[in-house]
């Protein structure tokens, strides 16, 4: 896969829209996904998410299960899966005339 | 679990975040390097090899520092509005001005123009405003001035000749002792005194009122005591208060000065008080007509007047100022007055009835002010709402520029709200920048129009800028930047963010919708300054007529030059009579001066002494059925001196000096002797006594009291039939062969050299007296179409740059005609005709509230209908010229376009 300027971000988005997951589990699932050919550290993964979290893309809280610290679990807002929404339609859209073709 | 977190909190250490946020993401990653750690330890690895990869995650000692830094720091900077999370509302407010100042100062040339012409428009506002403020709203500088009202006197016999009269001074007295409506009543008549000062001989304008009017306007001396009861009786009233500016330039305010004495008309006056600088006496009509006092006082002096010398209907020259009681209305007050007024008419027996007027002080004051200024801060108001249009109509032009911006805010996150807020806080800020120079302007402007106001306007020398004018520029400042702001800002909010990014980065044009509205703020414009420009046409040639008014008189070549003689020294009529002979002869032998004569009292400078006029035959006890007439007292010289032209009979010469002759004015013998020569008949007069007179001759009607009044009936004396004061003041008239004003010096010469102590009040051409007898029209002319002109301009400026503008968005569209080979006239004719469409309708509608306003402000106009076809023609004819202007420039560009070009870059 290319890797381009905003296709972590999109990363992250796709993997939050269908539950809400904590960091380390998403730096995890992005490392799995591509079959280890992206990895995101610490210094890297942190900042991202709160980009996105302040874009108002993501929103997360806190959540505390019983006998474990508390984590803290990141979510898709509408506003993200919107932007996510558009950004899969223009990727499919610059794809399309090749599958035509 | 490993203690994580000193490492990372070193780590974040140079980003000095809040202890909140940095525990918290501390928190966040040590949990992250704890979980890597467990799974190291369950994939067998050895705690310390475990330990090592997940501290490896942290990379660098300073990466993390140095991502976090981008999206922690910029947060604040960053145009996203994050949603309601995180942040508060002021925090949000900081950043909305700080981004509104960035994208101000991104548009300097927009930036500049916007709050220049919003600093003039609110400058404008404020100033008139702070006008309106001093005159109108503020309460009178007197105490409770609500209660104070001014009493007129009415004798219906002769309401067709003046409405209303001054009190006189016998029925004051009874008043006061017969009224209990009232607190107190006082008096007041303007004077003039000799004083010799540093300056030398002058004329100082003071008031004499009664001992209790001070009491009455509830007005305290600075320091000092008011007058005494029985200072009023003639003899004892040897003191007077001083104004505080009189104090001040004559006496450098002397605080030792109570007590001191100053010489009036050559006797000593104790000073007992000065009063407030707050102190504003009404000025010459504010108190009604036939009062006068002068707008610069100088000293009041008691009475002095035995009231029981006056006749109960004489001599009515008394402002009669009243404080009601409280709890009184005027309607109670009125009754009981006019029980009063009926029984003074009834004790005279003079078969005239006698009632009363009261009004309140204040509109009183202010009286005809309150139309033209109301008029002018509507004019001035509208000249804003057009500075807005404009505003607006730029605003919108950048528009499609901003929408994306907008667009990507919104993708970005931010609300329609927040997006509106976004925009108003720009506008508002440049409401505010231009509200602030505005303040500044208007300062300067105050005190300008208060300078070249003319005297017409009452409590000019009340106004400033104080805290209500203060808040009326700051509330206007923030409407003004509300109303110009919200339409461009309700419309990015209605636009879906999609439409302004798909429409690509290059090529933003307007929508439909803002086009039409664009030209819909056009179309007020237009209609505004429509309106602006024909009430002020309106105007303008009311100032044109009154101009061309014939007087009566020719004023072009002649030089006046007021005196005043000092009554110790002048104490009989045959006494100024050889001075006036010694300064007229000495005159008339001036070179280049081709007659000289006197009058007591110039034409159009105040009123002159109204008196009855009859045939012998009338009834003398049925005096009411007597014409009012003006009576002057004239050398023989005036009448041609001045050009008054001889109708019938001739003047008086000075073999005629003794005998009981007149010269009527041309109404006069139609009114006594109509279709008969007058010349040789007799006509009674009433002037202290019933005397005969013998009519001369008949001069020509002129205009004597005011340019846009009917001439009124005249009669001319050699000399009053009996000593009396109003002889000492007077006017001398010379006619000279070239300019007048070169002629001054040597007849001011000629005067001082008769007698140096008699004060030259005034020397100016006879065509000043003209000029300034309509400086209030003149004053208010000149603003309305001040106002107008700006309006002019500005709409103009507007237009131009919505035809403008829309060329530019279509010269893609322009390009293709071209290339179809479309005709360069019929696209121009196309660009003009998109462009005067919205003028069109704005001039029809602009027509149309003009005639209804036309019929309010019918009332200021002279010699011109409301509806007057000439003036309406005219503008619309100026508006069609200027808007077409406005839309040509922008349309011969257009042909300017060059096809392939537009085409390939369009």
């Amino acid at each position: 896969m290319e890797w381009k300027k905003g296709s972590a971000e999109l990363l992250i988005l796709s993997l939050v829209e269908a539950r809400p997951r904590h960091g380390c589990e998403i730096g995890k699932l992005i490392e799995q996904r591509s079959d280890g050919t992206i990895r995101f550290h610490v210094a890297s993964l942190y900042p991202r998410l709160y980009r996105l979290e302040r874009r108002g893309w993501l929103h997360r809280r806190w959540v505390e299960k019983s006998g474990q610290r508390r984590r803290r679990y990141y979510r898709v807002t509408r506003q993200g899966r919107r932007v996510l929404a558009s950004q899969l339609a223009r990727i499919c859209g610059r794809h399309r005339p090749h599958h035509g073709g | 679990m490993f203690e994580w977190k000193p490492e990372i909190l070193r780590r974040l250490s140079p980003l000095k975040l809040s202890p909140t946020r940095e525990a918290e993401i501390a928190e966040e990653i040590a949990q992250h390097l704890e979980d890597r750690y467990q799974e190291r330890l369950a994939t067998g690895q050895s705690e310390d090899a475990a330990y090592r990869a997940a501290l490896d995650e942290l990379k660098d000692e300073d990466l993390l520092a140095r991502r976090l830094q981008r999206v922690e720091m910029n947060f604040y900077r960053e145009p996203i509005a994050p949603g309601k999370d995180g942040t508060n509302y002021f925090s949000s407010i900081v950043q909305d001005i700080r981004y509104a100042l960035r994208m101000l100062r991104k548009s300097p040339g927009f930036t500049a123009v916007a709050i220049l012409t919003l600093a003039l428009g609110i400058g404008a506002n404020t100033a008139i405003f702070s006008v309106v403020n001093g005159v109108l709203l503020r309460p009178l500088a007197f105490q409770q001035s609500q209660q104070l009202c001014v009493i007129r006197e009415i004798i219906p016999q002769l309401t067709q000749f003046y409405p209303t009269f001054p009190a006189n001074l016998s029925s004051f007295g009874i008043w006061q002792r017969e009224l209990h409506s009232f607190e107190n009543i006082g008096i007041a008549d303007g004077i003039s005194m000799d004083f010799v000062g540093r300056g030398g001989a002058i004329e100082l304008p003071g008031v004499k009122v009664s001992s209790n009017l001070l009491d009455t306007l509830g007005v305290h001396p600075a320091f000092g005591r008011t007058f005494r009861p029985e200072e009023d009786q003639p003899g004892r009233d040897n003191e007077v208060i001083l104004t505080d500016s009189f104090w001040r330039s004559e006496f450098q305010a002397d605080p030792t000065i109570i007590g001191k004495a100053i010489t009036l008309n050559g006797k000593s006056f104790f000073i007992v008080a000065v009063l407030p600088s707050s102190f504003h006496f009404p000025q010459s009509s504010e108190l009604g007509a036939l009062t006068n006092f002068s707008p610069h006082l100088a000293f009041l002096k008691p009475l002095g007047e035995d009231a029981s010398q006056i006749g109960p209907l004489c001599d009515f020259d008394y402002a009669a100022i009243g404080r009601l009681r409280p709890g009184v209305t005027l309607a109670q007050a009125l009754s009981e007055l006019n029980v009063v007024q009926a029984q003074i008419a009834n004790e005279a027996n003079e078969h005239m009835d006698l009632r009363a007027e009261i009004i309140p002080l204040d509109s009183e004051m202010l009286g005809s002010a309150r139309q033209g200024l109301l008029f002018l801060l509507a004019a001035v108001g509208a000249v804003l709402l057009i500075i807005c249009v404009n505003l607006a109509n730029l605003l919108l032009a950048r528009l499609p520029r901003r929408m994306r911006e907008a667009a990507i805010r919104t993708a970005l996150g931010a609300s329609r709200a927040r997006l509106v807020r976004q925009m108003l806080t720009e506008s508002v800020l440049l409401g505010i920048l231009g509200g602030t120079l505005g303040i500044l302007l208007a300062y300067f402007a105050v005190n300008a129009i208060v300078s070249a106001a003319p005297p017409g306007i009452p409590r000019l020398a009340e106004v400033s800028l104080d805290s209500r004018v203060l808040l009326f520029a700051v509330v206007t400042s923030v409407v003004t930047a509300v109303l110009f702001g919200v339409l461009p800002a309700w419309h990015i909010a209605h636009t879906e963010p999609q439409d302004a990014l798909k429409s690509g980065a290059t090529n933003t044009t307007e929508s439909r919708r803002t086009r039409s509205l664009r030209s819909s703020l056009i179309g007020l414009e237009v209609a505004l300054s429509t309106v602006l420009l024909i009430l002020a046409g309106l105007f303008t040639s009311s100032l044109v007529h009154l101009l061309r008014v014939d007087t009566g008189f020719s004023a072009e070549h002649v030089l006046a030059a007021d005196v005043a003689l000092p009554p110790q020294s002048y104490s009989s009529n045959a006494a100024s009579a050889s001075f006036y002979d010694q300064v007229l002869a000495t005159i008339r032998a001036l070179p280049g001066v081709r007659s000289a004569g006197w009058i007591n009292d110039l034409p159009l400078e105040g009123e002159g002494s109204v008196s009855v006029i009859g045939l012998p035959t009338t009834n003398k006890e049925d005096v009411l059925h007597f014409p009012l007439a003006d009576y002057r007292v004239a050398t023989p010289d005036y009448f041609s001196t001045m050009g008054i032209p001889v109708i019938a009979g001739r003047i008086y010469t000075e073999a005629d000096r003794g005998r009981e002759l007149v010269v009527i004015s041309q109404n006069v013998a139609e009114r006594l002797w109509p279709g008969k020569d007058p010349s040789g008949q007799l006509c009674l007069i009433n002037w202290g006594g019933w005397k005969s007179f013998q009519v001369i001759g008949v001069v020509g009607d002129i205009r004597t009291i005011q340019m846009d009044k009917a001439p009124v009936m005249m009669v001319y004396m050699q000399a009053l039939p009996f000593d009396h004061p109003v002889a000492l003041g007077g006017s001398i008239v010379v006619r000279t062969m070239m300019d007048p004003s070169g002629a001054a010096s040597a007849v001011r010469e000629a005067i001082n050299k008769i007698d140096s102590s008699v004060p030259i009040t005034a020397l100016r051409p006879m065509t000043a007296v003209i000029s300034k007898s309509v400086d209030t029209r003149r004053f208010q002319m000149f603003l309305a179409l001040l106002f107008a002109v700006c309006a002019l301009f500005l709409a103009s400026l507007g237009i131009f740059g919505v035809v403008a503008y829309s060329v530019e968005q279509r010269r893609h569209e322009l390009g293709i005609r071209m290339a179809l080979g479309a005709q360069l006239e019929n696209l121009r004719a196309m660009i003009l005709l998109q462009g005067m469409a919205p003028v069109a309708l704005g001039l029809l509608a602009g027509v149309a509230v003009s005639l209804f306003l036309g019929r309010l402000i019918a009332g200021l106009l002279f010699g011109v209908r409301a509806f007057d076809p000439l003036t309406f023609g005219s503008i619309a004819a100026v508006v069609i010229i200027v808007a077409l202007a406005a839309c040509y420039i922008p349309a011969r560009r257009a042909m300017r376009v060059d096809p392939m070009a537009a085409l390939r870059y369009g």
